[in-house]
């Protein structure tokens, strides 16, 4: 059994299906990033993990105990919430504490372990004293992590805790997080809607959808290979495209392009995936066997790389990231080539099912 | 926060204008006729009504002053009235905060239902809720039938005309404005700062005395001085359903002024009863300010 596991969770608001028999495990020591939109139940199944909310149906068992109906007091998980939830009549101090407090550990032993944790966290001795509105965004965040690490629950729960942070700021704390989570081994669930986050910080994403889990997997797994197209899209800009026909080795897809079918086992009307940094453009292109003539609609220069709208002859438009000394003087209009090579191209090998198209009001009605 | 925009003075004044010609002409004005005829001589043969002695026009005296400080009725009065106000802010928290923590706790539709009942009370005239509490609180009121029904006293408990009764009516009178303001008080503690007190292991008790209740002390002394403010006051429940012994400053005001027709003797009462409630606003005010600073410098 898993460190800690789901099984065939449902959770309800009146008669809004929340998580529809969501069933997850996770290993002792992983990164699991949710990932989903927003209402999608995400932070939801968070709040069933800590305790604060009950499933309708279904078990959740943590470290090998069933802690289906637990309190969160009984748990011992820590948890950091999206605006942190920090005490406002307490200190810096006095919040890491309270967790420790409430555990009845003696008070010199509270105080050297407090301490410790601030140095770790790294907020100034002078700053310690300090009541949260007096501290910055990151500072805050960082107290809320280490008043929930300085318990050393079995499991930490993040719930967006980037999200309220400046992007400067955010890219920082993601390195610190990883660092602090790789350091002290603990079993981690990090709620996100952002995929750059899930990708970077997670050893095991879910995907979440409506209420369910669809896919969970390694980061580079989910990217590469996603069980549907909705999925692809969630994980980064994708070119979903559909076969019109399968001849002669060669795929011809419904926007005009055509790939070597060598390896790919693909029927007419399945559906190809392939990521926007795997699309060759110019020179590249144009050496190619299968490469196909397009009309440039969109150009964004990012410094790094740049994006390419690309219209294609049959009405099809691909999404091209290429290095920045690609075509450096393409303009808007101007007729490119495009190439994919069938080894980048994955065959999804499901399509969207029909409940995963819901319109997003109905979808924002559930629990953010 | 709302835009602000830079003002005038004048322009300040002029937007002010209405509201303080209205104190002007309905406080200020009243306070200092007032305040004149306490310091009147009493036992003349002026003004109107039945043998007319109120006042000695023309006079001015600090003799009904001087009479009330050295009077053992009026500090007895004094001393009443302050036991009284205090006694009932303390009661009034202590029922309020209960009452006002399950109903913030309740889900929504019941919630509307349960402000609704805890309002109720004010929508009646005052008269006819003292009245109809004297009917449940009687010998023979519903309350004694209970108790006796359920033996919890043989003969029937003297609930009116005495210090309960005037409790009891006193708070009910107090108990709905105290209620709204701690169900706001407590609504606008976020929600997730209990959880997450929880989640750190605390149980329910302490969660409440360590998170939540130092967090709505704020309301907890509104509440306190609110309901001080208005037991010092108080003039209907003593009047109908305590006896003499229950005799605050305002029921005795009335008492000079129309029983023993001793104008200046009432005006200065009331002078003092004003004087102690601007005291009283006044500690509440240094004490918002201390807070506010102790806020921000630590």
């Amino acid at each position: 059994m898993a460190f800690m596991e789901l099984r065939d969770v449902v959770c309800r608001y009146g008669r809004h299906v929340v998580l529809n028999e969501v069933s997850l495990a996770v290993e002792a020591g992983a990164f699991c990033c949710l990932l989903g939109p927003s209402g999608c139940g995400k932070t939801t199944l968070l709040r069933l993990v800590g305790g604060y909310i009950q499933p309708e149906f279904g078990t959740i068992s943590l470290d090998g105990q069933n802690v289906t109906g637990w309190p969160p007091e009984k748990r011992g998980i820590g948890m950091v919430f999206q605006n942190y939830a920090l005490f406002p009549h307490l200190s810096a101090r006095e919040n890491v504490g309270f967790g420790l407090e409430a555990r009845g550990v003696p008070a010199a032993e509270r105080r050297r372990r407090v301490e410790e944790m601030l140095d770790r966290i790294r907020l100034a001795p002078g700053e310690r004293g300090r009541k949260p509105r007096e501290l910055s965004g990151g500072q805050q965040q960082r107290v809320a992590l280490a008043r929930a690490l300085v318990i050393e629950p079995k499991l930490l729960l993040l719930d967006e805790p980037l999200a309220n942070l400046d992007r400067h700021l955010r890219e920082r704390m993601r390195d610190e997080l990883r660092e602090l989570q790789r350091r002290t081994g603990v079993t981690t669930i990090l709620v996100t809607h952002d995929q750059e986050e899930a990708l970077s910080l997670a050893t095991q994403i879910a995907v979440m959808l409506n209420g369910r889990i669809l896919q969970v997997g390694a980061p580079r797994e989910l990217y590469e290979r996603p069980r549907i197209p909705a999925i692809a899209r969630l994980l980064g800009d994708a070119n979903v495209l559909r076969v019109a026909e399968a001849r002669d080795g060669s795929l011809f897809l419904e926007c005009g392009l055509t790939l070597g079918s060598d390896g790919l086992a693909c029927p007419p009307g399945a559906e190809i995936l392939f990521r926007p940094e795997r699309v060759l453009v110019g020179p590249a292109a144009s050496a190619h066997p299968h490469q196909a003539r397009g009309i440039l609609n969109g150009l964004s220069f990012m410094g790094a790389d740049q994006i390419f709208d690309i219209g294609l002859a049959q009405g099809g438009s691909l999404k091209v990231r290429a290095a920045p000394d690609v075509l450096p003087s393409a303009r808007i209009g101007d007729e490119v080539s495009v190439a994919v090579d069938a080894a980048n191209a994955w065959v999804i090998p499901e399509p969207d099912p029909d409940w995963v198209a819901t319109s997003p009001e109905e979808e924002a009605h559930g629990a953010a | 926060m709302a835009p602000h925009k830079p003002s005038s003075p004048l322009q300040a004044l002029v937007l002010a204008a209405p509201a303080l010609a209205l104190l002007l002409f309905f406080f200020l004005v009243p306070a200092l006729l007032l305040g004149r005829v306490s310091l009147y001589e009493g036992g003349g043969q002026s003004g109107f009504g039945i043998g007319g002695s109120f006042y000695k026009p023309g006079t001015w005296s600090l003799h009904a002053y001087r009479d009330l400080l050295t009077d053992g009725y009026f500090r007895s009065i004094l001393a009443f009235t302050l036991k009284f106000c205090v006694a009932e802010a303390l009661v009034t928290v202590a029922i309020a905060y209960p009452m006002a923590f399950l109903i913030s706790r309740m889900p929504g539709k019941w919630k509307l239902a349960a402000v609704a009942v805890v309002t109720l009370p004010k929508l009646a005239n005052v008269l006819v809720v003292i009245y109809g509490l004297k009917l449940l609180m009687g010998t023979t009121g519903m309350v004694n039938q209970f108790l006796q029904a359920f033996g919890l006293s043989a003969a029937p408990v003297d609930l009116l005309h005495n210090l309960t009764g005037t409790m009891v009516a006193e708070t009910y009178l107090i108990l709905p404005y105290a209620v709204l303001i701690l169900i706001v008080t407590l609504d606008r503690i976020d929600p997730s700062l209990a959880q997450a007190a929880r989640g750190l292991g605390a149980g329910p008790w302490r969660t409440f005395w360590r998170v939540t209740f130092p967090l709505s002390m704020p309301g907890v002394a509104l509440v306190f001085f609110l309901s001080l403010i208005f037991a010092f006051g108080a003039f209907v429940s003593p009047h109908l359903m305590g006896s003499p012994e229950e005799l605050t400053i305002a029921v005795d005001v009335q008492k000079q002024t129309f029983e023993n027709l001793n104008w200046p003797r009432g005006a200065a009462e009331a002078v003092i009863m004003l004087a102690t409630l601007i005291v009283i606003a006044l500690v509440w005010q240094a004490l918002t300010l201390a807070s506010k600073r102790a806020r921000r410098e630590t």
